[in-house]
């Protein structure tokens, strides 16, 4: 284990390096590709701004997702109850799959201010939909032995729900939180960068049209980082809800 | 617009029989300009366009290839890497990034005499000067441009007197009344509210004193250096296309139209057209020709800047422009 480490750290440690030479042998100016080092002047810098935005695209991403997934699994359970829904319950939620985020972003502005709530919206739209066909894929994976049993005890459908589907569930809900919480601060951050006066979408989207590349990198990393801490806290409550099982 | 065309097709080939006719067919200087923004009849854009469409390019021995850049600041990315010769950009643009990252930019001909944007209420608003500002929600486009403070300055009132808010780039946000006051580029949004059916109210920060430019030709120090009879001829021929435009504003939308494409609004092309040629009108350039800038302009609009702490850093105005590509 401590091995694998000591090679991650190598192997990062080399391609900065690289990275690092490259820009200076070359000459590339810092408004092309800044060298990592700019990166991390601006990150030591700018960090007292950097947290505050992190932290409003961290609470809307989650506010995004709490709602997108919530709805995805009420609306999965909803169909294990109700079968005549999932087709209706399926195309709706093709349409909004399919629906270019892009293109809607300016009219939920319109509809909801400039607040958190359009950004939450937007995160929730994108995280819906894998939170729906996972866990409807998780409720319909009851083993058929298990199945058979509360058939034979004739158990009603909120006790067969609670205590068959739902712990089958239980897997595929975690491997959807997996892709959706990470995901869900990509959705944050379109939207803020569509329009926002916080954040670190409204942080990139500056950034980039100043051609301030370093500190367009540096909210890059910081984003990076808190996609890997949210995936880490996935895998961690996976791992004590599996102990409890 | 198939008129154009056809005129396009025969000014090409006679243009290629009279160079065929002197001498074996000269080679074309190529040279690349992108658009800062998408197809639209933006002043500069069009010269260009007219330029290209009716041979003026080819006649100064110039291939251009036309591009069009996404607006998020690539085209100056590409101009300063060399894998474009002239693009557009805003002036105080152009002073805040030769400040900072230090892009080697050059405005070798400024088309608007005037900034490019203005604020507007519904007249219906009860908001009738800037002084009705107060308490009110004012809307900035990205960061709130030094435009604002001006007015703000000019009728005593302060930043802290109003709520400025980040409205982006969609004017329903005011129709709908999510922002009192909504930041319009003027030969644009004014026109597409008026058509919903909405009657404006529009304070401009150039008529409270702002010192304010528009959109300019833009190459790089390094470029113009190497080969500043390329840049002389892309001018020349800009130039005359834009006066084409002023003396053919129909004809020149219908070659807009061309880059626009069949969905797009002729009516609303023509606008900004008319509207851009106003701007790019004073004395001045009734004098010396479209384009005309002067170091008096370019301190003003630099100190204006720093002024309102949208300047990095204090720049040498005597090197962001030169009149001497000007025909």
């Amino acid at each position: 284990m401590k091995r694998n480490w000591i090679v991650a750290t190598g192997m990062i440690a080399g391609f900065l390096a690289i990275w690092e030479a490259a820009v200076r042998l070359t000459g590339t100016p810092v408004y092309i590709v800044p060298a990592p080092t700019d990166i991390a002047a601006v990150l030591a810098e700018d960090v007292a701004d950097l947290l505050p935005a992190a932290g409003t695209t961290l609470l809307q991403a989650l506010g995004g997702l709490v709602l997108g997934g919530a709805l995805g699994l009420s609306m999965a359970a909803a169909i294990t109850f109700w079968q005549q829904l999932e087709q209706g319950v399926m195309s709706l939620a093709l349409l909004i799959k399919s629906t270019p985020i892009i293109a809607i972003a300016p009219i939920l502005t319109v509809w909801l201010g400039f607040g958190p709530a359009p950004k939450v919206v937007v995160t929730a739209l994108l995280t819906f939909f894998p939170v729906l066909i996972n866990s409807l894929e998780g409720f319909r994976s009851v083993d058929p032995a298990i199945a058979d049993w509360f058939r034979s005890v004739d158990a009603p459908p909120g006790q067969y729900f609670l205590q068959a589907r739902w712990p089958s569930a239980r897997p595929f809900l975690f491997a959807a939180l997996k892709v959706v919480a990470p995901l869900s601060l990509i959705g944050a951050v379109v939207a803020e960068w569509m329009g926002a006066s916080s954040g670190l979408g409204r942080r990139m989207w500056l950034a980039y049209t100043n051609l301030d590349m370093p500190s367009l990198f540096a909210a890059v990393i910081v984003l990076t980082a808190l996609s890997a801490g949210v995936y880490r806290l996935v895998i961690t409550a996976e791992r004590r809800t599996v102990h409890w099982t | 617009m198939k008129r154009v065309s056809l005129i396009t097709a025969v000014m090409a080939v006679v243009v290629s029989a009279c160079a065929g006719g002197a001498a074996d067919s000269p080679e074309l200087t190529p040279m690349t300009f992108m658009a800062g923004f998408a197809p639209q009849a933006n002043l500069p854009f069009v010269g260009a366009y007219v330029a290209q469409e009716l041979g003026y390019f080819a006649e100064e021995g110039l291939e251009v290839t036309i591009e069009h850049s996404a607006g998020g600041g690539e085209h100056l990315q590409l101009l300063t890497a060399g894998e474009v010769d002239v693009t557009t950009q805003d002036a105080a643009v152009l002073l805040q990034r030769r400040a900072d990252p230090g892009l080697p930019l050059v405005s070798i001909g400024l088309i608007g005499q005037k900034g490019q944007q203005a604020f507007v209420a519904l007249a219906d608003s009860g908001i009738e000067t800037p002084e009705d500002w107060a308490g009110r929600t004012i809307g900035y486009k990205g960061t709130p441009p030094p435009d604002v403070f001006a007015i703000l300055d000019a009728v005593g009132l302060d930043q802290s007197d109003v709520e400025l808010v980040n409205v982006g780039f969609d004017p329903r946000v005011l129709t709908e009344g999510q922002v009192d006051v909504y930041p319009v580029f003027k030969s644009n949004e004014p026109d597409t509210l008026r058509k919903w059916g909405f009657e404006l109210e529009m304070w401009d920060a150039a008529d409270y004193g702002a010192p304010t430019l528009g959109l300019t030709y833009v190459a790089t120090e390094e470029a113009i250096e190497e080969d500043s009879e390329k840049f002389s001829a892309f001018m020349r021929a800009v130039i005359r296309g834009i006066d084409y435009a002023r003396d053919d504003p129909e004809g020149a939308t219908d070659i807009v139209m061309e880059y626009v494409g069949e969905d797009g609004d002729r009516d609303h092309q023509l606008f900004m057209l008319q509207t851009e040629l106003q701007e790019a009108t004073t004395d001045q350039t009734e004098e010396h020709g479209f384009g005309w800038q002067t170091a008096e302009q370019w301190q003003a609009l630099h100190d204006f800047l720093l002024q309102y702490d949208a300047l990095a850093t204090s720049v040498d105005v005597s090197k962001v422009f030169t009149d001497e590509l000007l025909p």
